[in-house]
């Protein structure tokens, strides 16, 4: 289990990495790794160049904006968001993921922005990205766009990003008061991709959801939002039967597929089950209140 | 990563780059494939033959080394990325004949049997307890998830690291001798 | 650890802690496993493996690749057949077709990794480079994917001289079958599956053949669980000589006449008389089906006979086997045939997704459980028909023929049936090939513990009562020189103290607060069960075990020793014994160091050198190396230390009764000033005996064997098992897993501890984490770890573990510890299920999506 022969390129710029990936029809941007590097050595890709973007400067860091978002670059990893208080603090739902995403020595050198990039439906940012609609910078030498979660995430492992184009940083909005959040997931084993799982976030205005946005991973070939689910509990108050009723709904939508791992209809009954929790989680403290 | 090669790089397919790297304290340079991953290296270029293989896709963590501090897979690494680094691998823990207070812990502990997990597992406490020095029993029952260890079930490798624990505190403020390293023949207070 | 020993050593070391001597290597990760002693200038080797599960071989091109830079060979499965012999049956059992195959396949492709040509290359990337160049043309056939395709006569037929897919039919009875089977009041009958599993020691299969350049000597460094038995089939496979002209190199050369000789001896001669009692039945059922048997055996013994120079077989540190490692990989003759060709060094490296593919599976078996039972619950038959998957390839030399003699042996198991009947059949499939696995019989226990807890369902009696009703217990040995046999012919005695590990387990459970921990559990959502099983493994069993398994195997077990002093004092201790995670190191130096009265670091224990350890084919496994591994240490280091105290007496000039040892210290007791060191006493010996010593770093030189005889025993436990299901999700939580186990005098409590722990997690994984999943085509869904699920610190739980030490009156009173955690477990953990779900199950397997749907909460796909 080696790699296939590729050629190299380590870009000490951004322009530089740009114009590399552009060059060849068959380059892959090389982040952490954690993703591209066990696929060239199982022989399932073998690219022509490999861009290493490790070396480009100012990818690396976690900025937090004046109206309370925040941006990660594409060369922080997951460790560091991990360990961030600006996102514990102002994008708690990415920060509620960290854990679930393999284990410390993965996020140690796998990068948040690099998952998302990857596009992988069963992990877990780009769900966070759809409920929290997250907005994706990405920059090729023809200039820099937005893309808004909801319009990136295209197919499995297929994202709205041009083979040119690098994604320089994901800004998520500001966590605004009446927020609530979680993410929620049940795997095999710890650490695994989840069989199913969910970020969720609501919003609370007055003892009432007013906004609801159910993200789903690992239920499809991409990350998938259940709008009946969600607008069942707009209007209602925090409380068991609602989470209930969204939980059928979820149910009752999905269309998740079988592996080794899971039955199609298990995982259709675990998504409701989960939505269940992870409602009871993100509003735990509307209930007691 | 802090004092790495800023240098840029440019390779063909199927040529070598040239790496220089920190690994145990000791400068090295070596030339090789880019399409090499960083264990390779390590175990073949380097010699240093601790660092195992179990899987080559990152699931089992046996290939863990310390970079700049940090937990990583080798195996899921190219060299070249490594270039500049700072590695830790298990060859680089024990002073001499003393071995380091994690793998006395683990020796104390009888940790491991076939012991070809135990590079990993070892490095991985060691990043641990530098991060957090009085990690929990829960803690380090996740952190050392990461890693797969076939024989032993696991119980004697938590009680080791929790072993590991006692023993960095008492060396942070030592308030007797420090353990040497009595390979063979103790008997343990059962 | 509850340690509740009711005995210890005297001796001193035996019985303690002692921290483990490899340690000082491994931990610093100076280890010698295969793949760290590679040679710079060696070859590697990499393998085309098939991707179809049957297919026939249609063209093979490999111009492409011989021409790529760095590759030095390709050849393909038809060139290794001129250059090899291929792999014989091994084990004979009326009733048994085992298909003779080579190295790599030829002419037809059997399973998804079936390897159909090797390439050797400069480095292994260039290997695998060469690889994708190949060009093979497959003409695709019918998979046959499960037991009951392998059964279905419309399906595709795997070997041409096979019955179909049957390799193997046989049917034996214990009692009066049909008579206990009419006159009991109720006959229960059950159907139980358990899927693949697969070993997966963390360290892959390897091997290194190191061609010296100059002498052309072959030394062959590989990961196996013994190093004799990879030398003979290297020998005996990679040589393709014709059988005259081998038989006039054996007659005219004198070397190659002695060689063989020496090796043959080893095995044929003292056993002559064990083989004439063997089963040759089953060889004439062999050559019947296959008469090209006749003339391979003979070039192969042919093929050992004219072999100038035997390779030698060097295993260093081995990352644990399980038994995936006992097994001659046919990779192993591919290399070495090729290596020995080129006359150049030659490694192969398994990665893990080959090892998934065909590193070793286990335990695909279907077992019909019917028995006959009383009202009160007293069991009087049993029947059962045992269906094994091997898979593709019989493994060599221990696969499923053997497994399904020794399921058969320990079927009726701790319980007093009055008639058994087993019936065993062995399909070929489209699938890896299936080896020894921990307790390779495992299903046995798991079927039969199953069955009793659907048995006492049936008749509304407590899954305890059933087994305390029906268990051996003390009252039936009282007379030693008269002792009960099982019903398939081992005898019982006061080792078999199952019983007691089950009262011990009783007590320790507290059956009374299953009630409270129910409710407790219901609160919170939550399925609440406790599951019992209990068994006795032969470890190493009683005389008479192995002739139970097949008449004649008994003599050829027997396990050798040797110990030596040299001039310099040093003692080593020479095993044929394979360690690969089972400290034997520090076990081994335990035992010699208290029979000698010496330090742990005195002795070095010698292993893996084909060239310097005593003749055995075995090497490491079936609970041994305790018990025979042990106990002929002990044994020889008892002689040595007589021998020792015979020497130095004639040194002091003292009355040898008077001698004592003391800390390495030989002296007349009362006076240790005046004592000799071990270096003193060789030096005087060695003048004593003059010439008669020759080699002066075994100036006393102790042999002997050892195979439990007299004393050998039975090692038991009873596991039980709590589970806390999660109603909504159908995980499995096990808040609490108990050992009670008897393996006699505990040699190292923590060493014994670590096999009991490694065991039962490999069982949790098991039942609710591994699978090797093929699917219906033939398809194969686990080739990684993120599809073979091996369960992590946060799955196995603390595992409380009891010994009990019950001794016999015999000289040695170890017995093994290895395969119990492994055996017991399974059952322990369904029957939890079962008795949390309220439902019968039959399959080992169970994932959260399987319980829901067991549970009725979720509709299958
Ligand atoms: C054993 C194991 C377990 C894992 N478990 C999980 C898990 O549970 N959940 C989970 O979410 N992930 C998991 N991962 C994956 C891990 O999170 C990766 O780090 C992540 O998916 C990819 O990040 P990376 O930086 O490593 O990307 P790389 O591997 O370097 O790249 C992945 C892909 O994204 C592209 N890419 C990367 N960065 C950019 C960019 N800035 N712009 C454009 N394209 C880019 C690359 O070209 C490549 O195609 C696991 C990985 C392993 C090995
Ligand atoms: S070898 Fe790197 S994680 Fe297994
Ligand atoms: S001790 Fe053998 S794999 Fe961990």
């Amino acid at each position: 289990m080696k790699n296939p022969k590729f050629g190299y390129a380590r870009p000490t710029t951004l322009d530089e990495a740009l114009d590399l990936l552009a060059s060849s029809e068959d380059a892959k941007l090389l982040a952490g790794g954690q993703s591209l590097l066990p696929v060239l050595a199982l022989r399932l890709g073998s690219p022509d160049l490999v861009v290493d973007i490790g070396r480009v400067p100012g990818l690396d860091e976690i900025t937090l904006a004046a109206d309370g978002s925040v941006a990660i670059g594409a060369l922080v990893r997951h460790a560091e968001v991990e360990d961030s208080h600006t996102v514990a603090g102002y994008a708690p739902l990415v920060a509620a993921a960290m854990p679930w995403i393999g284990h410390r020595a993965i996020r140690n050198q796998g990068t948040t922005v690099g998952s998302i990039a990857h596009g992988d439906p069963a992990a877990e940012m780009p769900a966070v990205c759809l409920s929290t609609s997250a907005v994706m910078t990405a920059v090729s030498a023809r200039g820099e766009r937005s893309i808004p979660a909801a319009d990136f995430f295209d197919g499995f492992l297929t994202t709205a990003l041009e083979p040119d184009e690098i994604l320089t940083k994901v800004t998520f909005p500001p966590w605004r008061t009446g927020d609530r959040g979680a993410v929620v997931e049940q795997a095999r084993r710890h650490g695994d991709y989840a069989l199913v799982g969910l970020s969720a976030r609501v919003h609370v205005t007055d003892g009432v959801i007013d906004e609801a946005v159910l993200a789903f991973l690992s239920v499809a070939s991409t990350p998938v939002r259940v709008a009946a689910a969600e607008e069942s509990l707009i209007g209602s108050a925090p409380s068991t039967d609602a989470y209930a009723l969204a939980a059928e709904v979820v149910s009752n939508n999905l269309t998740p597929g079988a592996d080794v791992h899971a039955t199609a209809n298990y995982r259709k009954h675990l998504a409701g089950v989960l939505t269940k929790r992870a409602l009871e989680q993100a509003l735990m403290s509307e209930v007691a209140a | 990563m802090s004092p790495q090669n800023e240098q840029g790089v440019r390779v063909v397919i199927g040529g070598t780059i040239d790496i220089e790297c920190t690994i145990n304290g000791e400068p090295v340079a070596v030339e090789t494939e880019v399409r090499r991953s960083l264990s390779d290296v390590i175990r073949h270029e380097v010699g240093l033959t601790g660092t195992h293989l179990g899987c080559e896709h990152g699931v089992c963590g046996a290939c863990t080394v310390l970079i700049d501090g940090k937990a990583v897979r080798s195996c899921l690494m190219l060299a070249a990325q490594a270039d500049g680094a700072d590695i830790t691998t298990i060859e680089g823990l024990a002073d001499g004949d003393e071995y380091h207070p994690v793998q006395q812990a683990m020796h104390d502990a009888m940790a491991f049997q076939c012991a070809f997990c135990s590079p990993g597992f070892i490095l991985t406490t060691v990043a641990l307890l530098d991060r957090k020095p009085d990690a929990t029993g829960d803690e380090i029952k996740q952190e050392l998830s990461g890693n797969l260890c076939r024989c032993t079930g696991y119980q004697s490798i938590l009680d080791g690291a929790a072993k590991a624990v006692e023993l960095m505190s008492e060396t942070a403020n030592p308030p007797g001798q420090p353990t040497a390293d009595q390979a063979s023949g103790e008997r343990s207070d059962v | 650890m509850t340690d509740q020993r009711t005995q210890t050593s005297g001796l001193g070391f035996v019985g303690q802690s002692v921290k483990r001597v490899e340690d000082a290597r491994l931990l610093r990760g100076q280890g010698t496993f295969v793949a760290d002693v590679i040679p710079s200038n060696c070859l590697h080797a990499a393998f085309l493996r098939s991707p179809f599960p049957h297919a026939r071989i249609a063209s093979i091109n490999a111009a492409v690749a011989r021409k790529l830079d760095g590759v030095v060979a390709v050849v393909t499965g038809a060139e290794l057949e001129q250059m090899t012999n291929p792999f014989l049956p091994f084990t004979q059992q009326a009733g048994l077709y085992t298909p003779l195959y080579y190295g790599l396949s030829a002419e037809r492709v059997r399973m998804v990794g079936d390897p159909v040509a090797i390439v050797v290359a400069a480095s292994r990337h260039i290997a695998e480079d060469a690889l994708e160049l190949i060009e093979v043309d497959y003409e695709e056939l019918g998979p046959v994917a499960s037991i009951s395709q392998a059964l279905n006569p419309s399906s595709a037929q795997l070997w041409d001289k096979a019955n179909h897919n049957l390799l193997y039919d046989h049917t034996d009875q214990f009692g009066d079958v049909d008579a206990v089977f009419a006159s009991a009041d109720h006959v229960f009958t059950e159907t139980f599956s358990c899927p693949r599993q697969s070993n997966q020691p963390m360290e892959t299969r390897g091997t290194l053949v190191e061609v010296d350049p100059v002498t052309g000597d072959v030394t062959v460094r590989s990961a196996t669980q013994s190093s004799h038995a990879l030398r003979w089939m290297l020998a005996a496979y990679t040589e393709r000589t014709s059988g005259l002209r081998s038989l006039k190199q054996f007659l005219t050369n004198s070397d190659r006449r002695s060689g063989f000789l020496a090796g043959a001896k080893a095995v044929f001669a003292e056993k002559g008389e064990a083989l004439q009692e063997s089963d040759n039945a089953g060889m004439i059922d062999q050559i019947k089906s296959d008469k090209s048997t006749v003339p391979n055996l003979m070039r192969t013994l042919a093929g050992v006979a004219g072999k100038e120079r035997y390779v030698k077989v060097v295993a260093d540190d081995i990352g644990g086997g399980f038994g995936a490692k006992g097994s001659v990989a046919r990779e192993d003759v591919a290399v070495a045939a090729v290596a020995m060709a080129l006359g150049r060094s030659v490694t192969w490296i398994e990665d893990r997704v080959e090892n998934l593919m065909d590193g070793g599976q286990a335990r695909e078996e279907d077992l019909t459980m019917t028995v006959a039972v009383d009202a009160d619950g007293t069991l009087r038959g049993l029947k059962v028909d045992l269906i094994i998957d091997q898979g593709a390839y019989p493994a060599t030399p221990v696969g499923a023929a053997l497994t399904a003699r020794i399921m058969q042996v320990m079927q009726p198991g701790s319980y007093r049936f009055e008639a058994f009947e087993q019936r065993s059949r062995i399909v070929a499939t489209t699938k890896g090939k299936y080896v020894a696995y921990r307790g390779p019989w495992a299903n046995e226990t798991w079927a039969r513990e199953r069955m009793l807890n659907v048995v006492a369902r049936n008749l509304g009696m407590s899954q305890t009562e059933i087994r305390r009703k029906n268990m051996y217990g003390d009252e039936d040995w009282p007379d030693p020189a008269n002792l009960p046999t099982m019903l398939t012919g081992p005898t019982l005695d006061v080792t078999m103290s199952v019983r007691k590990t089950l009262d011990r387990a009783i007590e320790l459970a507290d059956l009374g607060t299953f009630d409270a921990a129910k409710a407790d559990a219901e609160s919170r959502g939550k399925w609440f069960g406790v599951g019992f099983a209990s068994y006795h493994e032969a470890a190493p069993g009683p005389p008479n075990y192995f002739d139970s398994i097949n008449p004649g195997t008994g003599a050829l077990v027997d396990q050798p020793g040797r110990v030596t002093v040299g001039v310099d004092g040093k003692i080593r201790v020479f095993t044929s014994q394979m360690p690969h995670g089972q400290s034997h190191e520090t076990t081994y130096a335990q035992i010699a160091a208290d029979q000698l009265r010496v330090g742990i670091e005195d002795i070095e224990l010698v292993f893996g050198d084909t060239s310097r350890t005593p003749f055995e084919l075995l090497g490491t496994g079936g609970s041994r190396g305790g018990p025979v591994g042990g106990g002929v240490v002990r044994k020889v280091s008892r002689r040595l230390r007589q021998e020792l105290i015979d020497s130095a007496a004639d040194l002091l000039e003292a009355n040898p009764d008077d001698i004592t040892i003391e800390a390495g210290n030989v002296h007349v007791a009362g006076v240790p000033a005046k004592g000799v060191s071990f270096a003193d006493i060789a030096a005087h010996h060695m003048k004593a005996k003059g010439t008669a010593i020759v080699d002066r770093d075994a100036v006393f030189d102790v042999d002997d064997n050892y195979n439990g005889a007299g004393d050998g025993g039975w090692s038991v436990a009873t596991h039980v098992c709590w589970v806390e299901i999660d109603k909504d999700t159908g995980f499995v939580e096990i808040p609490r897993y108990l050992v009670v186990e008897d393996c006699g005098p505990v040699i190292n409590p923590a060493i014994v501890d670590g096999q009991v722990r490694g065991g039962v997690a490999q069982g949790i994984g098991a039942v609710l984490y591994e699978k090797v999943a093929y699917d219906e085509r033939g398809t194969h869904q686990s080739t990684t770890y993120l599809d073979y699920l091996v369960p992590t610190s946060m799955e196995i739980p603390t595992i409380e573990i009891e010994h009990l030490e019950t001794l016999s009156d015999g000289e040695n009173d170890f017995r093994g510890v290895g395969e119990g955690g492994m055996i017991g477990a399974p059952a322990a953990i369904t029957n939890a299920i079962e008795d949390a779900l309220d439902v019968t199950i039959t399959e080992q397997h169970l994932p959260p999506s399987r319980i829901l749907e067991l549970a009725g909460v979720v509709e299958p796909d």
